[in-house]
């Protein structure tokens, strides 16, 4: 394809006032030699735009627009995906933030237009993958969660197969007595519905039901997954698009929990035991089948407790109000005791708290349970009141336990932490305890042929990795998802929300898939990664690296690519110390290319230059914030947007330092136990690797000062120009950087 | 050890009494953390209600009459509940089934209520003396307005400035009212509140019956405490009267430009919401009205102000049982009038009054301020 550039300058929203356009529009036409280079007052209006139209009319293959944030106007300013836009952010980054008609933002504007001009000569239209997509949807477990997702995706029109490990369908919902109220005004108890449910699933013809069935096998990629499916001693190979994981949870194990009389005392028992009772009719206590009396409820058993589950069940509280009146209603001489740390009832669940407080047998204090025995015929709960100030007994004929919930996709064994620990000579629970995600791959349920490993990273608790805070559903592996009780605690009407919400997941997956896009979070990027074989020396980088598990490997440890598993993050060019990974709009090319085009002024002009590389999730429109909120900051330093910090490779900053630039600023996104990385691992991963280039700052003897990571938060705008400025002090104490003058 | 353990049937006694809403509450101390109390002294509201809740009241103690009744944690509470039924409940259970043991000011002022219609034990004949050397006339059922001083107003030596000041404005104006004297027993409000259901039902009955013999259509009071029973308990009973607080007749008379001031009273006036009043039945402007219109007032108001006014301390059959010293809200309520710079700290209610009163006294605050009742200033300015 031939180049063919359009410049525009807008001098709207105040850019015209504050620069000299004629001087920044021959940084085009003189430096870069743009035969096409129109300053306009009011681009974005009508006339703009269409001066902007004809000129792609009349030829223009590559527009430059030099005005506001490419994060504004973007409806106005898209073309046909055969042309390449480059923006270049006169407005937040330049005017907006620095003094009018001052020479150094004079330099600025004008090294940002070199910059998007040094881009846009190398940045071709993305050439979309396409392959053929099989668009059916797996689901696996067929429990509240599983069957929802069934039931929404058919709704929506997409083939399902649904596969169960157990004999029927229904999961949890199906042992239930009845559940708790769900609809307004949340008074009275419920069937739970699940033989509904298990029908509509079972009439779909659109859902293909394997009860009594596991994976074998799942290979491939989004779109075109072959999944191989065991029932009855046979084999089924199914195409599959995506895969919703809704493998549901068991309860924890109440064995643990001696310390409140369970095993020791019959009559102690679970919050699920207690659904089978109800469901015998009256509520007879094992020991010696007297119909109950009194019956204690003791919460948080084992829950929000460190030596069994830290984390809140959800549920637990809800299912003792519930079971409370499973016990007022078939006796109603009974009194029932339930003692809690916290009653946690969410949202309008609060109606049916307070429904359940005003029974007249139903007693609540909050207190810590100091120990069970046994005499007179009943279990006496000791109880350390934390409201009276004092003791109390609770005697009951019948102890439940508020179990919480373990996912099962809990860990059997820390598979990455304990190989990790065992090359670096490390103890194997300090590896587990540093890993941010917990090191442990899911106990067994899909089977992945991925070269990362066999099943969905998880968390500490065992829960699969998601993007908790931003993208919940999405999983650390493309076009699977995690839903119901095994992504987090939940209950049945919070597990049909989510599992709606993981199918409209799935169906993304497949349609973004089918366009030869990537799924998420870069749902428009039609580019994906290119690799230079020839130059591969297979170090493995690339496929340890990428958080999303995208490359495997052949025999030789060559990295094959699965593009539709790909996140377009670009954390593994990032990775790349051969730098044969690019996209078509970015490669470690390009962005030296923009560093190069940086004009350093010598050294006793005294005007130092600082590149900042800011991740495009959250520093960059941070950063625009700050200049929508006129903030000033300092006007040496050189903005460069990054896909995701993780996708920085190192040449860059040898690259910068060798061309006379002072610093390099390299702000990203949060990481740790509550990332905010849209890509997992990326602002982690920079961190790391900044470490090492103190070695090669050592090699070029330089400071190590003249290299800074952040994290930022984009609501933490305002702290940026502190950071520029600090920087720059820094900067000036250091001095500059010896190499500028050669 | 033995440890307690919860006692249903107390609770059931509890809720039979009025404690309906104790179910409801989830500690969750609200009560506790706005109850003026603290501010001189502990006071638990959360355990109280939490201990009746598992029956595990322990009826001897004497924090079961600490409650003032002021209302601000049933104004606070996120479940609705009501705190004060559920003081109420313990007290009944302690003075009618004789569980614990009722302080002894307070048996002797409900006894003289029942007896003789009045807890100071006075007789009842010298129920309208107050009025002696003024032109009130006896109520006759041509009679447009009943005055019901309230008993502290009808028989304390100095509070009975209220009655006479009420009277004057009056008389002043030349409005049609008369007092039943003799006949007017104790509203009964705080009896109630302090657990006496049943003499509150008496002296209910009774009065219900002296009015409607006496053809009595509007009365006209000067306690918030007699406005909120007859407002909202006695209808229940059968009673059909208006009922009117002086601070709500002033302002209405203002509005109607029937009530002009012609001399000015220079002095910087704050300000106390009495619970009644205020809390209880949301009647926290015609006062201000009032005392903005007289001429000279400069109106000045307590940082907690009305719906978060701090109590005297002398509902709930408070104002009949001793406060130690060190631990009395209208002392820590008159510091903080002192401390804003006022001359006259105004009152609406002869609860507050009496407190007050004493609280000057005990302070030795005569030079610094003044204790008046709204109708007091309303007739300096006439």
């Amino acid at each position: 394809m031939d180049k063919k550039l359009g410049v525009y300058i807008c001098g709207g929203c105040s850019i015209g006032d504050s620069l000299d356009l004629d001087k920044v529009s021959e940084v085009a036409t003189k430096e870069y030699k743009v035969e096409i280079c129109k300053t306009h007052p009011f681009l974005c209006g009508k006339e703009g735009a269409q001066l902007i139209a004809k000129d792609i009319e009349d030829g223009v293959n590559t527009v430059v627009i030099a005005a506001c944030s490419p994060r504004a106007q973007q409806e106005i300013f898209s073309y046909d995906s055969g042309v390449v836009l480059e923006r270049v952010n006169l407005r937040e980054h330049v005017v907006w933030s620095h003094t009018p008609q001052d020479e150094n933002t004079q330099m600025l504007a004008e090294d940002y237009l070199r910059m998007g001009l040094a881009k846009a000569q190398k940045v071709f239209p993305a050439e979309p993958y396409q392959e053929a997509i099989d668009k059916t949807i797996l689901v696996v477990g067929g429990g509240i969660s599983g069957m929802t997702s069934a039931v929404e995706a058919a709704k929506a029109g997409y083939e399902v197969c649904l596969v169960e490990k157990s004999p029927s369908l229904g999961g949890w919902m199906s042992k239930l007595y009845k559940q708790y109220p769900k609809h307004p005004p949340y008074q009275q108890l419920e069937d739970t519905g699940i033989e509904a449910k298990i029908k509509e699933v079972e009439g779909n013809p659109r859902i293909k039901v394997f009860t009594g069935a596991e994976i074998e096998k799942t290979s491939g990629a989004p779109g075109m997954f072959d999944v191989l499916v065991k029932q009855n001693g046979n084999q089924t190979s199914l195409r599959i698009g995506s895969i919703i994981q809704a493998t549901g949870f068991r309860p924890y194990e109440a064995n643990n929990l001696d310390h409140l009389g369970f095993g020791k005392y019959p009559d102690v028992i679970t919050n699920f035991q207690m659904e089978e009772l109800a469901q015998q009719g009256k509520i007879k206590r094992p020991s010696d089948g007297k119909e109950v009396e009194s019956v204690a409820f003791i919460q948080c058993a084992g829950q929000r407790d460190e030596n069994h589950l830290p984390y809140c069940s959800s549920f637990c509280c809800l299912t003792s109000l519930k079971q409370a009146l499973y016990v007022t209603e078939k006796n109603t001489d009974a009194s029932v005791y339930i003692l809690y740390k916290d009653i946690r009832t969410p949202a309008q669940y609060e109606d049916f708290y307070k429904r359940v407080q005003e029974e007249q047998a139903v007693f609540f204090t909050k207190g810590e349970v100091e120990g069970i025995s046994e005499g007179g015929g009943c279990l006496t709960v000791e109880v350390e009141d934390t409201l009276l100030g004092e003791k109390i007994g609770i005697n009951a004929d019948l102890v439940v336990l508020a179990v919480g919930i373990v996912p099962n996709s809990m860990p059997e064994e820390a598979k990455k932490a304990t190989a990790e620990a065992e090359s670096s000579g490390e103890k194997c629970e300090e590896a587990a305890e540093r890993a941010a995600d917990s090191g442990f791959y899911a106990s067994p349920a899909l089977q992945l042929k991925y070269r990362q490993g066999p099943e969905l990273p998880t968390l500490k608790y065992g829960f699969p990795d998601s993007h908790f805070i931003c993208f919940p559903y999405e999983t650390r592996r493309t076009g699977i998802y995690s839903t119901g009780c095994v992504r987090q605690p939940e209950d049945s009407a919070t597990c049909i929300d989510d599992a709606t919400g993981a199918a409209l997941k799935a169906i993304q997956c497949v349609e973004q898939s089918s366009k030869g896009m990537a799924v998420h979070p870069r749902t428009w990027d039609q580019t994906y990664p290119d690799l230079f074989m020839q130059r591969c020396t297979q170090c493995k980088r690339c496929t340890e690296e990428c958080p999303f598990g995208m490359y495997d490997e052949d025999e030789k440890f060559n990295p094959l690519p699965n593009p539709t598993r790909c996140r377009r993050c670009a954390i593994c060019m990032g990775s790349c110390p051969e730098r044969i990974i690019s996209f078509k709009d970015y490669s470690v090319d390009i962005i030296s290319s923009m560093l190069k085009a940086v004009e350093v002024p010598e050294e006793d002009e005294e005007k130092p230059r600082v590149i900042a590389f800011l991740c495009e999730n959250d520093a960059y429109p941070a950063l625009d914030v700050a200049g929508i909120n006129r903030l000033t900051y300092n006007p040496y330093v050189r903005v460069i947007p990054v896909r995701c910090l993780g996708s920085i490779n190192i040449v860059w900053i040898a690259d910068a330092l060798s061309k006379g630039i002072d610093g390099i600023i390299m702000i990203g996104c949060n990481y740790g136990d509550d990332y905010q990385c849209h890509f997992i691992k990326g602002s982690e991963l920079a961190n790391y690797r900044m470490e090492k280039v103190q070695e090669t700052l050592q090699r070029l003897v330089l400071e190590s000062e003249r290299i800074e990571v952040w994290q930022l938060s984009i609501s933490e705008y305002d702290k940026l120009p502190k950071i520029f400025d600090d920087f720059l002090e820094t900067i000036e104490r250091v001095g500059p950087n010896p190499y500028k003058d050669f | 050890m033995t440890l307690a353990t919860p006692d249903k049937e107390t609770m059931d006694i509890l809720l039979e009494l009025g404690g309906e809403k104790l179910k409801i509450c989830y500690q969750c101390g609200t009560c506790t953390g706005v109850c003026p109390w603290n501010l001189v002294r502990d006071f638990n509201v959360r355990k109280i209600v939490h201990q009746a809740q598992l029956g595990l009241v322990d009826f001897e103690d004497e924090d079961n009459w600490t409650c003032a009744t002021c209302g601000a944690c049933v104004k606070r509470c996120p479940r609705g509940g009501e705190t004060i039924d559920v003081m109420k409940a313990i007290r009944k259970v302690v003075s009618e089934m004789g569980a614990g043991k009722v302080p002894d000011s307070l048996r002797i002022s409900i006894k003289n209520i029942a007896s003789l219609g009045n807890p100071q034990g006075e007789a009842p004949e010298k129920r309208a003396d107050w009025a002696q050397g003024r032109d009130v006339k006896t109520f006759t059922p041509q009679t447009e307005w009943l005055y019901f001083p309230c008993c502290i107003s009808a028989y304390d030596a100095k509070v009975k400035r209220m009655a006479l000041a009420t009277a004057d404005i009056l008389g002043k104006l030349g409005m049609d009212f008369g007092i039943l004297g003799e006949k007017e027993k104790c509203c009964g409000e705080s009896v109630r509140k302090a657990g006496g259901e049943e003499t509150f039902q008496s002296l209910a009955n009774t009065n219900i019956q002296t009015f409607t013999e006496s053809g009595v259509k509007k009365v006209l009071v000067s306690s918030p405490h007699c406005y909120h029973t007859f407002k909202n308990e006695y209808p229940e009973l059968g009673a059909e009267f208006e009922v009117v607080h002086t601070t709500q007749l002033w302002a209405q008379l203002l509005e109607e430009k029937k009530l002009n001031f012609s001399r000015e009273v220079k002095k910087k006036v704050v300000y106390h919401d009495p619970c009644y009043l205020g809390r209880h039945n949301d009647i926290y402007d015609e006062p201000r009205r009032v005392l903005e219109a007289i001429p000279g007032v400069e109106l000045i108001e307590f940082e907690d102000s009305k719906q978060n006014a701090i109590c005297c301390g002398g509902g709930g059959g408070r104002i009949w049982m001793d406060t130690p010293k060190g631990e009395r809200l209208c002392d820590w309520r008159l510091e903080q009038a002192i401390e804003l710079g006022a001359d006259v700290l105004a009152v609406a209610c002869p609860y507050c009054m009496l407190n007050f009163d004493d609280s000057v006294l005990t302070l030795g605050k005569e030079d610094t301020i003044e204790i008046k009742d709204v109708s007091e200033l309303v007739l300096e300015a006439i």
